[in-house]
């Protein structure tokens, strides 16, 4: 037998990081999370492409949330050549977004996170500690899967979402089933949010973070930022606003907005900025270490809300449609969209060719890295004399809470 | 039967791969009892890589050097080891501009730092060790990692497909987007095994798969620019996946 290799990594988050804790003596000072990932540098990649690539390429940044980059990168691209979608593309585009939030926070809480809360390794140890619940999860993240297959033709890397509209329109009997489907499961969800509130949270209360969400449309979309301490900043600025700049300790873009004020992005944000009256109770939403239940809240509403969505389609009937003629011509346009994780932009100018000439895309986990440095050093503060391993056992533990998704921060 | 002692890694990808097997929600239960997922820090903690493994599945390509030191340690701990996805087998999207400096890529949109700058063009696993078998796909088919595993729980690897997209699209009878309806598709020279997962859906093949072994691609070539396409249009299509192809 081989000597065991010291592997130094994040475990149960999407993509390559780690904790770094500064001692000082021997005390622990300080935690800083190290995104070393790769860079793929994807906005390089994505110059000199055609505008009809754009999005085919800018989803592969990640797989978790393949469906919203795709999502994204069309609404720009369309934003910047003038391209009029129908209402139905529209309506089905959200679905698949639905579909995708139901997924992650699905794989979130029942395979990566619930380990945490019950003191086992991973989600094969779930079988045999909480076995109904991986099996409630397994269930509802199946679903988040179909509906993204329904509508994207695939899980990952949606290929049915084009610009202009989409390959094939599902036929009313493939929504029905899901209709059908997400209605019997809605009882397993709601058993899941009692379930979630009930478990022990180990990690001690943190100080309130402020809060920064999509807002100006239907639920996950919008037109511009919103944070809880009352700024407002349209997609077109929303760039220069978050602010990202080049930091020597990570591989991905950090956001320092004014450089002094530090926001959170994700399930808690939303809830913090728009909490349904009926949840109210149940969580502190500008505490991190709630955003466990903000997930399975959320996941409800996910649910909620695709069954909606498909009414709606439904009642208004499904047509044939093909995607709508683009005219390739010099243009910007500028995305902005909730993400399973928080805050998504994609913003993409193209030339008189509709040749991709400038590319920026910002993520949800590269605007949390301010905000969980912040909760590392109200960790470290409350816990220096925890010891070493403890100390980053629960720094891991609180990064989780901000269910990173490396491979996007990075990209 | 044996329990099957597996390391799965992701190094410079996307994590579909390893997604695309935790997307088995139907199976996993059931493969929970029979594969002992030992090496997995996607899905479970701690990450600790020890003794010998029946298998190690490595998602992604490599562009950093601590991603080779990795590789060359699961390729010592393990019986076999798997190219998943078409990153680790060709380069992938992330190979797209191999032909450019990576120094200049960086530059346009990271302002070169010291970690970064250490990393090189992205390259498949086939450059650095032995690869036994590849699942190729962007992202494989679920169907496919559950085959694999069935198969390597029985000591055995899964046949090589060696057909393209095509003869997947003609078993769906669907009609043929390049020569009926003159668009763009490059199923004739993408490897198949998706059950023509996109051109049954109207969409051509974007040659997510990687060539297909005996690809014709002067003839391919030809059509395409009978059909409107020219030659480099179609060899920059390709290279989304695989930087391989020449014109």
């Amino acid at each position: 037998m081989s000597r065991p290799g010291k592997i130094d990594i994040l475990t149960r988050v999407e993509g390559h990081g780690r904790v770094e804790l500064v001692r000082k003596g021997k005390r622990i000072v300080d935690a800083r999370l190290n995104l070393h990932e790769s860079p793929r540098l994807f906005e390089a990649l994505l110059v000199g492409r055609r505008f009809d690539e754009v999005a085919e390429i800018a989803c592969r940044i990640c797989s978790i949330c393949s469906t919203v980059h795709k999502v994204a990168a069309l609404q720009a691209l369309e934003q910047a050549l003038n391209v009029r979608i129908s209402q139905q593309t529209n309506l089905l585009r959200q679905l698949a977004v639905q579909g995708g939030q139901i997924e992650s926070h699905a794989l979130h809480i029942f395979c990566l996170a619930l380990p945490d809360y019950l003191g086992v390794g991973g989600f094969p140890a779930l079988a045999s500690v909480a076995p109904l619940e991986l099996q409630h999860g397994l269930k509802i993240k199946a679903l988040g899967n179909l509906i993204q297959e329904t509508v994207g033709g695939r899980a990952i890397h949606p290929f049915n979402l084009l610009p202009g509209g989409l390959g094939s329109v599902p036929d009313a009997q493939q929504l029905q089933r899901l209709a059908d489907q997400l209605s019997a499961i809605r009882d397993s969800v709601t058993a899941m949010i009692t379930f979630v509130s009930s478990l022990n949270e180990t990690l001690p209360k943190l100080p309130a973070l402020s809060a920064c969400a999509v807002s100006g449309g239907p639920p996950l979309f919008g037109d511009r930022l919103a944070t809880s301490t009352g700024v407002t900043v349209p997609a077109g600025s929303a760039a220069a606003w978050l602010n990202e700049r080049n930091e020597n300790n990570t591989h991905a873009k950090v956001s320092r907005f004014d450089g002094k004020s530090v926001f959170m992005v994700g399930p808690l944000a939303r809830l913090n900025l728009s909490m349904p009256t009926e949840y109210g109770k149940l969580l502190d939403a500008t505490s991190i270490t709630d955003s466990l239940k903000a997930r399975i809240i959320e996941l409800h509403q996910a649910v909620e809300r695709a069954i909606s969505l498909i009414s709606q389609l439904l009642n208004e009937g499904l047509r044939k449609e093909t995607p709508s003629t683009i005219t390739p011509h010099a243009g910007e346009g500028t995305a902005l969209i909730e993400a399973p994780r928080g805050i998504l932009l994609h913003n993409y100018r193209f030339d008189e060719r509709g040749i991709c000439s400038a590319a920026n895309i910002i993520t949800p986990t590269a605007i949390n890295q301010a905000a969980i440095e912040m909760s590392l050093k109200s960790l470290i503060a409350v816990n220096s004399d925890a010891g070493y391993k403890n100390i980053k056992l629960s720094c891991e533990r609180l990064i989780r809470c901000f269910d990173p998704c490396i491979s996007c921060a990075v990209h | 039967m044996k329990r099957l002692r597996l390391a799965i890694a992701g190094l410079t990808a996307c994590s579909g791969c390893q997604l695309s097997l935790l997307n088995c929600e139907a199976e996993l239960p059931q493969l929970i009892e029979v594969v002992d997922f030992h090496y997995f820090p996607m899905a479970c903690s701690p990450a600790l890589l020890e003794g010998e493994y029946d298998a190690a599945l490595v998602e992604g390509c490599l562009s950093m050097p601590h991603e080779n030191v990795l590789l060359l340690s699961l390729r010592k701990r393990s019986r076999l080891l798997i190219a998943i996805g078409t990153c680790a087998a060709w380069g992938g999207v992330a190979a797209l501009k191999n032909g450019e400096s990576r120094k200049e890529l960086l530059q346009a949109i990271h302002v070169c730092d010291r970690i970064s700058s250490s990393g090189y063009s992205p390259q498949p696993l086939h450059a650095f060790v032995k690869v036994d078998a590849v699942i190729s796909g962007c992202p494989p088919e679920k169907e496919e990692l559950l085959r694999l595993l069935a198969g390597l729980l029985r000591g055995a690897l899964p046949a090589p497909i060696a057909y393209p997209v095509c003869t997947d699209c003609r078993m769906r009878e669907n009609l043929c987007l390049l020569t009926e309806q003159s668009r763009l598709c490059l199923g004739v020279l993408t490897l198949g095994g998706c059950g023509a997962r996109c051109p049954s859906m109207g969409v051509g093949c974007e040659g997510c798969r990687g060539p297909v072994p005996e690809a014709n691609l002067e003839e391919a070539l030809d059509i395409c620019q009978q059909k409107g396409y020219d030659r480099q249009t179609v060899i920059d299509r390709l290279r989304r996946f695989c930087p391989e192809w020449k014109s």
